[in-house]
Order: C-alpha cells, then sequence, then structure tokens
C-alpha cells in the first residue's frame, strides 16, 4: 500500500534521513523503533506532507505523492496521530472531532459524520461524557484518545501514528494498544513509530529498526521480539 | 436646571464615546481575526477603516451609486484588498516569523496611506448621513441618527462573527489554524487559505466601519494610524483574542476618551487611550476578558 524508496530529509543542516526503503503492505501493522533523535517523526512527517523531502519516492497506491501538501494527503487516505498529541487544544472535544471530518464536513455527509463519531465514542467512552470540555482539559490519555479519534475522522486508510505511548500511563498504553489492534482487524493498515519497543512489536506484523536516520533491521515483529540485540538496546536485556 | 444639564452633558458625552468606541472595537474585531488565526497583529488594519470611508465617499458622492449598491461595492473592494495584500505581501515572505510579518503590515499601511494621498489628497471627505442629519433630543443629550447605524452595524458584526466562529466549519477551522496549524493541516485544513480568509474578513470589516464613521467624523487619507492605535488599545483592554472583549474595550476606550475630553482636556484626547493601553500592558497584559493562562503560552 506504501512504499519508501531511499527518502532523505533534513532539519536545516542536519541530515535526519539518510536513504530510508520501507513498505507497509496493506491491511498490516508495520511498527518502526528506535531512540530518541533516530528520525522517526521526521518520516511521519514527510510522508504526511509537513516536511519537505531531498530525495526518493513516496509511493502510495501507485502514485508518488512526495511534495504534496499535507492538506492535500488526508484526502488521499492518510491521517496522521502526531506526536505529542497536538489536538487544538482551546476547541472542545466535539469541535476536534468534527475538524477531522474537515474535508467531507457538509450537510448531505451529516448522516455518515455522525455513525462515525458514535462509533468513536464506542471505541473511546470517555470521550462522549466529554463532548463539550475543551479539549486541553483532558487528561494525558484522553487527549492521545482525542487525537486517534480525529485522525480516524478522516476516513483513513493508513493510519500514522507517532509515539502513541509518550507521557501516558501503562495502563492507558495498554488499552491504546488494544485500539491499534482492533483498527487493524477493522482494516486500516497502521504505521507505527515508538521508543516503547516492547508494545511496538507486540501489536506489529513487521518491524524495521532505525539508528540515526538509517534502517539497520528489519523482520518479522515476532522474530525481532527475540533478536538478542534488540533485547539488549531496546527491551532492556 | 443646573444638575440636569450637567446630567445631560455626561450623557451625550456617553453616547459619544460608545459611537467612537464603537469604530474602535470594529477595529480591534479585525485585529482579533488576523491575530486569531495568524498571531499576527496587522497595523494595517486602520488603512482598511479609512480606504471603507474614501472609496465610500467615491461610489456613492463622486460617482452618485444609491447607498444600497455603493456600500456593498465598497466593502468588496476593501476586501478585495485585504486579499491583495495576503497574496503580494504576506504570503511570498520566505521563513516568515511574527515579527517580520508585522513589520510587512506597518510597511503596508505606509504605502497604502502614501497611495490614498495620491489619489484623494490631503482633505478630508464628508458622506451624507444614512438617514438624514436631524438630531435626537433625549435627556438632555443630542444624538445624530447615524450613531443608530454605528451602534447597529457593530451589533450585526458581533452577532455574525459569534455565529461564524461558534457555528460553521470554516470558522472552527479558522480557529484551529490558530491553535495548531500543523495539526490543522493534518485534518486537511489549508492554511494560508484561512490566512487568506481572515485577512478578507477584516478587512470587510474595517470598510464598514470606515462607511459608518465618515458621515460623523469626515475621512481623510492619514486616519488609519491612529484608529489601528486606538483599535489596538481596544483589543489590548479587552484582552487580544476575544471578541468579546475587543467589543467591550473598545466601548470602555472610546468611553474614557470622550469623557476625558469634555471633562479634563480635550486636546488630551489621544492620550488617553494610550494611557489605557500602557495601564493595561503593566497591570493586566492578559486584558479583561483575556485567558491568563493562554496569554502566558502566546508568542505575545
Amino acid at each position: 500500500m506504501l512504499r519508501i524508496d531511499g527518502l532523505s530529509a533534513s532539519y536545516g543542516n542536519i541530515q535526519v534521513l539518510k536513504g530510508i526503503s520501507i513498505q507497509v503492505p496493506k491491511g498490516k501493522v508495520v511498527s518502526i523503533i528506535g531512540a530518541n533523535g533516530a528520525g522517526k517523526t521526521t518520516l511521519l512527517k514527510s510522508i504526511s506532507g509537513l516536511i519537505k523531502i531531498q530525495e526518493g519516492r513516496i509511493v502510495y497506491k501507485e502514485k508518488d505523492i512526495a511534495g504534496r501538501p499535507a492538506s492535500r494527503i488526508v484526502g488521499l487516505g492518510i491521517s496522521q496521530v502526531p506526536e505529542g498529541r497536538q489536538i487544538f487544544s482551546h476547541l472542545s472535544v466535539q469541535d476536534n472531532i468534527h475538524l477531522g471530518a474537515f474535508l467531507y464536513f457538509k450537510r448531505r455527509n451529516r448522516l455518515e459524520i455522525q455513525k462515525r463519531v458514535e462509533r468513536l465514542y464506542e471505541i473511546f467512552p470517555v470521550l462522549k461524557d466529554r463532548t463539550k470540555q475543551i479539549a486541553g482539559t483532558l487528561s494525558g490519555g484522553e487527549q492521545q484518545m482525542l487525537a486517534i479519534a480525529r485522525a480516524l475522522m478522516g476516513r483513513p486508510e493508513l493510519l500514522l501514528m507517532d509515539e502513541p505511548s509518550m507521557g501516558i500511563a501503562p495502563l492507558i498504553v495498554r488499552e491504546i494498544f488494544d485500539v491499534i489492534q482492533q483498527l487493524n482487524e477493522a482494516g486500516t493498515t497502521i504505521l507505527l513509530v515508538e521508543q516503547n519497543a516492547k508494545a511496538a512489536l507486540k501489536v506489529a506484523h513487521h518491524s524495521y529498526v532505525l539508528e540515526r536516520g538509517e534502517i539497520v533491521l528489519e523482520g518479522l515483529a515476532k522474530e525481532l521480539l527475540d533478536n538478542p540485540k534488540i533485547k539488549e538496546v531496546y527491551l532492556g536485556g | 436646571m443646573e444638575t440636569i444639564s450637567f446630567a445631560g452633558q455626561l450623557f451625550q458625552y456617553l453616547i459619544t464615546g460608545l459611537t467612537v468606541g464603537s469604530i474602535y472595537a470594529m477595529v480591534a474585531v479585525g485585529f482579533n481575526i488576523i491575530y486569531n488565526v495568524t498571531d499576527i497583529i496587522n497595523f494595517a488594519q486602520g488603512e482598511f477603516v479609512m480606504l471603507g470611508g474614501l472609496i465610500m465617499v467615491f461610489f456613492h458622492v463622486a460617482v452618485g451609486l444609491p447607498l444600497i449598491l455603493a456600500f456593498p461595492s465598497t466593502v468588496i473592494l476593501v476586501t478585495a484588498v485585504g486579499i491583495l495584500i495576503d497574496r503580494l505581501a504576506i504570503r511570498p515572505i520566505r521563513r516568515p516569523s511574527v515579527l517580520t510579518l508585522i513589520i510587512a503590515t506597518i510597511a503596508l499601511s505606509i504605502l497604502i496611506k502614501g497611495a490614498a494621498m495620491f489619489i484623494w489628497g490631503k482633505d478630508p471627505y464628508d458622506l451624507p448621513a444614512f438617514s438624514g442629519r436631524n438630531p435626537i433630543n433625549f435627556i438632555g443629550a443630542v444624538i445624530q441618527p447615524q450613531y443608530f447605524w454605528v451602534f447597529g452595524f457593530l451589533v450585526f458584526i458581533a452577532v455574525a462573527l459569534t455565529f461564524f466562529f461558534d457555528r460553521t466549519i470554516i470558522g472552527k477551522a479558522m480557529s484551529a489554524c490558530a491553535d495548531n496549524p500543523d495539526a490543522a493541516s493534518l485534518v486537511g485544513i489549508d492554511v494560508k487559505r484561512m490566512v487568506l480568509l481572515s485577512f478578507a474578513l477584516s478587512a470587510a470589516i474595517g470598510a464598514i466601519a470606515g462607511i459608518v464613521i465618515t458621515p460623523i467624523s469626515l475621512m481623510e487619507y492619514d486616519r488609519g494610524a491612529m484608529l489601528a492605535v486606538k483599535g489596538f488599545g481596544a483589543a489590548i483592554l479587552g484582552g487580544l483574542g476575544s471578541f468579546p472583549g475587543a467589543i467591550i474595550g473598545g466601548l470602555i476606550l472610546g468611553s474614557i476618551e470622550s469623557f476625558g475630553a469634555g471633562l479634563v482636556h480635550s486636546g488630551y484626547k489621544d492620550a488617553f487611550a494610550l494611557i489605557v493601553l500602557m495601564a493595561v500592558l503593566f497591570f493586566k497584559p492578559s486584558g479583561i476578558l483575556g485567558d491568563i493562562e493562554i496569554s502566558k503560552i502566546k508568542r505575545f
């Protein structure tokens, strides 16, 4: 579904990604693990169009989408849950969710939108109790759920998730990873970027290890879980 | 009878102050629209008011269009100026920082003022009042019919904007851009288009302010800068970014000015606004209705 060939990108003078190639097959969960500063977020931002890339191809459904603006890429069916949630903190929970449907928020789509919102409230019942609350006053875990809900309103076929476990209580992390699994079972392809290697490897089919802007290892997630090197560096022995 | 006429005089100051304050409020609202979407202060906001007044004089007096046609034509033309400003001066700036953009708007206000002087000269222009100039006497105060038009348009703008930002998805998308532009583009909002829309909208409101005030105070090419300062004072007083704050701030500022001019000395009229502006910045930078928590995270 998504294929990246030789992607390079930089922040100012610092080369962050050095010719990365990955594949995300339809219907799978692919995770990318790596330490802080390895280039994980830059990779996702390159796909979603927030960063201009220097070299390489980003092929989605047989079309090279590199260089298109972020606001167009959503319409192709790629939604991103950004790092650190990035919800619209001054707006209400409901407004955040509705803005997720910005591209098709028209009267004739009202029923579809209503259905999607109801479905999201089934997945995240906490949000239903807080529809009118200002999003910035939610807890970290609730904000993460809202960020996922907002991204899902964009009708994604491919969901990009940037560190969904960051700064969240362990119990909620488990809940969020359960949701990731559910979404995947319902047919959404997911590209997940995580520092929490254990959780990321458990939920994924296939994984890549990113170090200093390069892919150093890849394989079935199950196999990587048993890989001695991964165990030592990323899983704490 | 002395006391009654003094009360009447006070009432007169209040009415005048609220009328002038309505204009400051409209300018402040214009500031807030652009500020809320882009975080920048558009110092050319006062020029929209000046252009509104002078272009209206052109259409209504010089060309002879009836009020009902001249009014929308003027608003459309000034809106077009607002759009051009965004296209030609704001968007092309490479690696924009808030400061460079603000300086660009200052340059623009000088440019527009120069162009207006070139076109209209330095004389003030008059515009016939919408419903004549027969004043109404009310509790000892003299009220021009045009005052009601000014109030009416302020109320109209307040209601329309509240509806737009609270109830429509485009309005919410504009707030989302201010909140987090990256996240906004991730849900498919074209941030640049929203910036354009904010310039168009605040130009339109500026034009309306200019049109309704010209029959009361005339209009000349260099009025914009002072209106921008007063409007900015009103926006700060009410809390930058807050629409109810802008309206309250404008009305208070207008009243302070009017009472100050009447009771202290009319020569200090313009000083009062600046004193208020500085006092607010010293003692409560977040303004009357501004959120102190939000003002801490904002860049201004």
